[in-house]
């Protein structure tokens, strides 16, 4: 009883709730600003106005009716996207200094673990994901003189659902490396130790393996986010939405919020993690400006590149593995 | 990679695209055969868009058959009626004012230049390059405003007409000059786009060797148009087309077959009618644009075939009592089908789709064209 009614609880709790909403708010303008500021201005059109993609599209999902999805456990399939937000949620609260009294939480293996759950939805959503889109006739519909008229037809979320295991096996590794860079210098796993680490001895962006770190930290925040070129698990060009195909009125809103707010929590782990700037007071505001660095980024590169294929994403992935491994043998050194 | 055999007799999984789908902008319907995302067949079915516009021309005046044919493609719509009158001009002998004739071939030309910029725009999307596909769609945007211009529509223009062209083509001092001015400026942006197209190692890597389709399978398939000429075969009908004799220009080949060559023969071709509506412009000549001293005469079906933008349009249909009879139409992806389920064969999933619009695929128009058999 003592211990809930504590003010200096109390104070932290405050503290991050207002951060996390603050944070909230801020990312649901992101998606806005990639398509509106970036992609539109590359590509000399207009563009949908800021506040849509990240604001009043979920708002518009939350007034839809639902459809049930086609899905043998739509329960199941209708809770992933809400994990998916409680994820990004841990790993946002994961990076206010508040939160670095919990050793268990404020550690890169926390936020490791909290990211390979979220990577573990993606491939649960295209697994359990039946979309009309490949749904078969209730009668033959082959073509007079069809070779194979008895095939087992798949789902192309099933494509997906594929493609995201193998983003668990090796897609995201690059991020994972970037992640335990700080971590060579400060010598220690945890998030405190390794503010205050770069508090005394300077930022880790500003050492050579810092700076590699941040290269493959930032392609790794783009297949994290399944971005152009990376969106292997939503290509437009075959799988379509892939995993979130499905989701109608206010699973969508959440799909949709989820992501803006992905944007900006891989941010603040980066500021956290490279620049020793834990998420609260002005570093809200440093967290803001990296987000919208990143978005910015993120925007450019993926504006004038197209979807990568395995050809592509193979060499990719391991030259950035490469790199990550270069970074952090740079910081033990 | 010479020749790929599908391989019928291993099949692990069916995925099937369509005939709604983002990336395929008409509906057809992809039947893929899958082994690890490796596409070891591919299975092409139209017939959602049928239309039977053959059988509704039969029986009608020829005048209202013409402008039907305009309405079998919204892409290559002034083809349509352009082939359909140039047959009505054969079977009744009529031979049309030579203004009019470079009309049409202006109008041609520019109908391939927006054709062949669409191809490329959608090509580019279907990569996921949007930032190329918009710009060609700005490009794109310049000849359709022309075309707007010159027939008073962006598509369906009604160009052509039996004995000539509509009053309303007459190409005027100031027309002439607008175009001039707007080739020279689709023609520096087009090269500009080449050259970052063509330097851009990522797209390079993507296009290259993909979906590649041999020139002995594309011969044995019958394949037609730019699709043919991207394996390194020049045929292309304009050279033996009596409208286009007064005419240098070049038949563009490309080597290899795939995507990439299919892309770059589009580039290439663009600049070639750029450079024959600039000949045009030039050499346009004084008088008439329309002829109507003809008179309606019975004929027996007559054969005309023309180089539209995906490759040859056949149409044919005679004449009785000033109306159509025994009406038949080709359009060119008809024969490039079985072209686009082979180029697939072999190729990761996210290319199948890019493997078929490699070939320039107009279902609709060949949807709404085709002849449905009784079963009796």
């Amino acid at each position: 009883m003592n211990i809930v009614l504590n003010p200096v609880i109390i104070n932290s709790v405050i503290a991050v709730i207002i951060t996390v909403l603050i944070c909230l708010v801020v990312s649901t303008f992101l998606p806005g600003i990639e398509r509106k500021y970036v992609h539109a201005r590359i590509q000399q059109r207009i563009g949908p106005p800021v506040t849509s993609p990240g604001i009043f599209a979920p708002i518009k999902f939350m007034f839809k009716e639902n459809i049930e999805p086609n899905s043998p456990v739509s329960g199941l399939y209708k809770a992933l996207p809400i994990v998916c937000f409680l994820v990004v949620l841990c790993l946002i609260i994961i990076s206010t200094p508040q939160l670095f009294a919990i050793p268990a939480l404020a550690s890169i293996v926390a936020i490791v673990g909290l990211l390979k759950v979220e990577e573990v939805c993606y491939v649960l959503m295209g697994a359990l994901s039946k979309s009309i889109m490949s749904l078969p006739m209730p009668f033959p519909d082959t073509i007079k003189g069809a070779v194979h008229r008895d095939s087992e037809r798949s789902f192309i979320e099933d494509l997906s659902a594929k493609r995201s295991l193998r983003m668990i096996a090796y897609g995201s590794f690059p991020l994972y490396l970037a992640l335990f860079v700080p971590v060579t210098q400060a010598r220690s796993i945890f998030l405190p130790t390794i503010v205050s680490y770069q508090f005394t001895h300077g930022p880790v962006l500003f050492t050579a393996s810092g700076i590699v770190g941040a290269i493959v930290f930032f392609i790794g925040y783009m297949i994290m986010l399944n971005e152009y070129p990376f969106s292997i698990i939503k290509a437009k060009s075959d799988v379509i939405e892939g995993p979130y195909m499905e989701y109608a009125s206010k699973y969508r809103a959440v799909v949709y919020i989820t992501r803006g707010f992905l944007m900006f929590t891989l941010a603040a782990l980066f500021l956290v993690l490279y620049c020793g700037i834990p998420l609260f007071g002005l570093g809200i505001i440093f967290a803001i400006i990296a987000a919208l660095v990143f978005v910015l980024f993120m925007g450019i590169f993926s504006a004038f590149t197209p979807v990568f294929t395995n050809k592509q994403l193979y060499p990719v992935i391991v030259g950035l593995s490469l790199l990550g491994v270069l970074a952090i043998v740079l910081g033990l050194l | 990679m010479d020749e790929k055999l599908p391989r019928s007799e291993v099949i692990e999984t069916e995925i099937p695209l369509g005939p709604v789908h983002p990336a395929a902008l008409e509906p057809y319907r992809v039947r893929l055969f899958v082994e690890d995302e490796i596409v070891q067949e591919a299975e092409i079915t139209i017939g959602v868009n049928h239309r039977g516009v053959e059988r509704i021309m039969e029986g009608l005046p020829v005048e209202k058959a013409n402008a039907l044919t305009e309405k079998i493609c919204g892409i290559c719509s002034n083809a349509h009626v352009w082939n359909s009158v140039r047959t009505a001009e054969m079977a009744l002998d009529i031979e049309i004012p030579e203004r009019a004739s470079y009309i049409r071939i202006i109008m041609g030309e520019l109908e391939r230049l927006h054709s062949h910029f669409l191809y490329l725009a959608h090509g580019c999307e279907t990569l996921a390059h949007e930032t190329f596909s918009m710009r060609l769609f700005y490009l794109r945007e310049t000849i359709m405003e022309l075309l707007a211009m010159i027939g008073g529509n962006r598509v369906q223009y009604g160009c052509g007409i039996i004995g000539g062209v509509r009053p309303r083509c007459e190409l005027d001092d100031a027309k002439i000059a607008r175009i001039r001015t707007d080739l020279d400026a689709v023609e520096t942006k087009l090269a500009d786009f080449a050259d970052r197209f063509t330097s851009d190692t990522i797209v390079m890597s993507r296009i290259t060797g993909t979906g590649v389709l041999p020139q002995k399978q594309a011969l044995k398939l019958a394949v037609t148009g730019p699709t043919l000429r991207a394996t390194g075969v020049a045929n292309d009908v304009r050279v033996d087309m009596p409208e286009y004799e007064p005419f240098d220009f070049n038949i563009i080949t490309q080597e290899g077959g795939d995507v990439k060559a299919n892309l770059l023969i589009r580039v290439l071709e663009s600049f070639e009618s750029i450079k024959i509506i600039r000949q045009a412009l030039d050499n346009l000549p004084e008088g008439p644009i329309v002829d109507r001293t003809w008179e309606m005469v019975d004929s027996e079906p007559v054969h005309s075939y023309i180089e539209v933008p995906r490759g040859i349009l056949y149409h044919s249909y005679g004449l009785e009592d000033g109306k159509v009879r025994s009406c038949v139409i080709r359009t060119p992806s008809m024969a490039n089908i079985g072209a686009m389920q082979y180029a697939a064969i072999g190729n990761h999933v996210t290319d199948a789709q890019l493997c078929i619009v490699q070939c320039d695929p107009c279902f609709t128009c060949t949807d709404r064209a085709i002849e449905i058999i009784r079963r009796d």
